[in-house]
């Protein structure tokens, strides 16, 4: 749930989540543009019992918003809740071609 | 350029959270900025604390107080993941939410992890128009 949408992010912290989204290799996911929708945009904070938008659901269960998926990124969480979704990241790609080097 | 994390910043305190802010502020002083200070302050006893006024990197006048990022360094975090801990920030700001606080940046360590990495990410540069957006589609 973000601010615009993926190829077109309205906010700079709505953005750093398409982004990290990215970089993992992940773009084929369902993205809600609350400005679009004034009751998502509240029902959705009401639903998550969080404030702010970007809000990150990973099969389902909220995950946090630009900051947490930030940290996950950087410590390696990310990598591995993707895991548990079945999904590969590519950065995992990315530093077996670095190892190849 | 105000973006960049390396900014150096006379700033007193450690963390490139402000150096990031451009080093205009040490430490936003307007009456928000305060209320939050003093309610993170009460609510979680940290023993750091950075609040930094980035409304105007939102396109806001400088001191619009609207957009704040607050870096918390508290032992109440303490064996909390990451979601726990921003929810205690969050519910100790809750009136400020649902009023003029119109987004809040959010970084929670214990102690421990502070001493060990005294560092915290730039905030992510503002989108509202256009600039240097690499993978518009």
């Amino acid at each position: 749930f973000m601010k615009g949408s993926p190829a077109q992010p309205l906010c700079g912290f709505s953005n750093a989540v398409v982004q990290i989204l990215r970089l993992h290799g992940v773009e084929d996911y369902r993205a809600h543009d609350v400005l679009q929708d004034p009751d998502l945009r509240q029902g959705i904070k009401n639903y998550s019992n969080w404030p702010t938008i970007p809000q990150v659901y990973l099969n389902g269960e909220f995950v946090g918003g630009c900051d947490i998926l930030l940290q996950m990124h950087q410590n390696g969480d990310l990598v591995e809740e993707l895991k548990k979704l079945g999904i590969r990241s590519a950065l995992l790609d990315a530093e077996k071609d670095q190892e190849k080097k | 350029s105000p973006n960049s994390p390396l900014s150096c910043s006379p700033s007193p305190m450690r963390g490139p959270l402000l150096a990031a802010a451009g080093g205009a502020m040490g430490g936003a002083g307007g009456p928000l900025a305060r209320t939050i200070r003093a309610k993170l302050t009460a609510a979680l006893q940290p023993t750091h604390l950075e609040v930094r006024d980035d409304s105007s990197r939102h396109g806001g006048p400088p001191g619009a107080e609207t957009h704040f990022g607050v870096l918390v360094v508290s032992g109440r975090f303490a064996g909390l993941p990451l979601l726990q801990r921003h929810r205690l920030v969050h519910e100790a700001l809750r009136a400020e939410l649902a009023g003029p606080l119109h987004a809040l940046q959010v970084i929670a360590r214990t102690p421990q992890q502070w001493q060990s990495d005294p560092r915290a990410p730039p905030a992510p540069p503002c989108l509202g128009g256009s600039k240097r957006e690499r993978h518009r589609g």
